[in-house]
């Protein structure tokens, strides 16, 4: 559908608008949101993530209108914290870093619109002081494994090997 | 002419713990955030020059003085058990228990986004030797808000920008902004005004590009918009002298000769006075004109005085502080 402003543009944005203290949902284009709806201007969090949340809400449904967006607020509660997916579509504020495992297939999308990439590309933690000392665990039965091929002593390389596997794939590491 | 309509560079971090609520007002997480921080840091090593100091011991006029400083948010001060580890050196704050366990911030005066975040990226990796934050390989650092999700880091100028703001020109700026992933918006006062013509230009897109093309995209239109502002500066003198000429003159009359001086009146002179001393008009001290935004507000002003100041006591302590430090100028037209 056309934006309901401009009538121009199509409409990519569902908001909820209080007209004469009366609610009415109304489709926008990405243009005319940004200049009715201050909180792009003013850097509100929640009322961007609001707006955005609108917009998914209604490419779901295929864009059509005449649907309240909190009809399609699915049920889900994050095991972690207990947040559930309602009350962070109101507040756009997660519980726990958890959420982003229970909410994963809603945020994709809302990080996508909000970043426009979902692939991390900046810095990494360093490793905290279990995962060091994992790792220097595994350099050293590295090099015992290495000296153990050296020596021709496959056997106990190969029990190394084991080791050294079993250590990465409890640390996550692929190494 | 060619100063820098730059007032200031802030790089702030987000991280979070990745085994507790986000929540810094549940029960015990405000204080395990500070505990586990400050342990960390002093096991880093890393801990020289940083005093520890926590919202409630502070006051509401310590905590004031702080925010009015920069050095920690307006959010921190809500948090009763929140506290924040300051280096005042070289201004680094860990803000701890705010809407994201810590945010670990610096700031620099003028335009030097990347030895900011390269104070900021030393407490990181201090911390995340001794701590696990919580991260995830394709989201990158997890926030409280998805807004911060990724890097986590927000990279800010706070710009002086009275020409592009007297030809109306920031809501063009702000559309060309957000085009690159970028906000521009008034740092001081309510809503969509900008008090002083004082912009913040920061980043709103903080997932899929790295921490450095982040601040190189933020720098730039920092350039950018430093040689717009001078450009414009540069017309005014020439095509619109006398008037030009004029808001610099009563600006500075009204400035030295108040004897009460509302805050929001003290922006617009201040603006003023700072444009006229950047074009050559007035012979003030930049570097203490561009601390008046911040000495001038109430905690400041109030921190100055034995006795409590509220209303037109306020309003006069300003004028005089104004007064004070706006010294002897010699009249260059």
């Amino acid at each position: 559908m056309l934006c309901e402003e401009c009538n121009t543009n199509e409409a990519r944005f569902a908001v909820t608008m209080k007209i004469n203290g009366e609610a009415r949902v109304r489709h926008l284009c990405a243009e005319c949101m940004q200049a009715l709806n201050p909180s792009f201007r003013t850097g509100n969090v929640a009322g961007v993530l609001a707006a955005i949340l609108s917009a998914i809400t209604a490419g779901e449904r295929g864009g059509e209108g005449g649907e309240k967006p909190e009809e399609a607020v699915p049920d889900i509660t994050c095991p972690k914290c207990g947040t559930t997916y309602a009350a962070f579509h109101r507040s756009g504020r997660l519980g726990c870093p958890g959420c982003y495992v229970a909410f994963r297939e809603q945020l994709q999308p809302m990080l996508q619109q909000i970043h426009g990439r979902v692939q991390h590309a900046g810095r990494l933690p360093l490793d905290n002081a279990e995962a060091q000392r994992s790792r220097t665990r595994q350099e050293e039965l590295t090099r015992l494994m290495q000296q153990a091929v050296a020596l021709e002593d496959f056997e106990t390389a190969a029990q190394l090997r084991d080791q050294i596997h079993a250590l990465a794939a409890e640390g996550g590491d692929p190494t | 002419m060619s100063h820098s309509a730059v007032l200031s560079s802030r790089i702030r971090l987000a991280r979070n713990y990745e085994d507790l609520p986000f929540d810094a007002t549940r029960e015990g997480v405000a204080a395990t955030c500070v505990s586990r921080t400050a342990n960390a840091l002093a096991l880093s090593g890393e801990d020289r020059g940083f005093r520890l100091l926590t919202m409630s011991a502070l006051g509401e006029e310590g905590r004031m003085l702080l925010a009015e400083s920069h050095l920690i948010s307006q959010d921190l001060t809500r948090f009763p058990d929140s506290a924040v580890l300051l280096r005042d050196e070289d201004r680094v704050s860990v803000m701890m228990g705010e809407e994201d366990h810590l945010r670990i911030q610096a700031l620099s005066p003028g335009l030097q986004l990347s030895e900011t975040a390269a104070r900021c990226f030393a407490v990181d990796d201090a911390l995340s030797r001794q701590v696990r934050f919580a991260y995830d390989p394709q989201l990158g650092y997890l926030t409280a808000f998805p807004t911060d999700t990724g890097t986590g880091m927000r990279a800010s100028l706070l710009m002086h920008l009275p020409m592009l703001a007297h030809h109306k020109q920031m809501g063009s700026v702000g559309q060309i902004a957000a085009k690159v992933g970028l906000t521009a918006r008034g740092f001081y006062g309510e809503g969509s005004e900008a008090l002083g013509d004082i912009y913040l230009i920061s980043n709103q897109v903080t997932l899929g590009r790295t921490e450095d093309e982040i601040i190189a995209t933020v720098t730039a239109l920092g350039e950018q918009l430093t040689g717009m502002e001078a450009e414009l500066r540069a017309h005014a003198i020439k095509e619109r002298r006398l008037s030009t000429e004029d808001r610099i003159w009563r600006a500075w009359g009204i400035m030295k000769n108040a004897r009460l001086l509302p805050l929001n009146e003290f922006y617009g002179l201040w603006s003023s006075l700072r444009l006229g001393t950047v074009l050559g008009k007035l012979d003030v001290d930049l570097d203490i004109l561009d601390t008046l935004p911040v000495e001038a507000q109430d905690a400041h002003l109030r921190a100055g005085s034995p006795v409590g100041l509220t209303g037109e006591a306020l309003d006069a302590a300003r004028a005089r502080r104004v007064r004070s430090l706006i010294q002897p100028h010699r009249f260059t037209s």
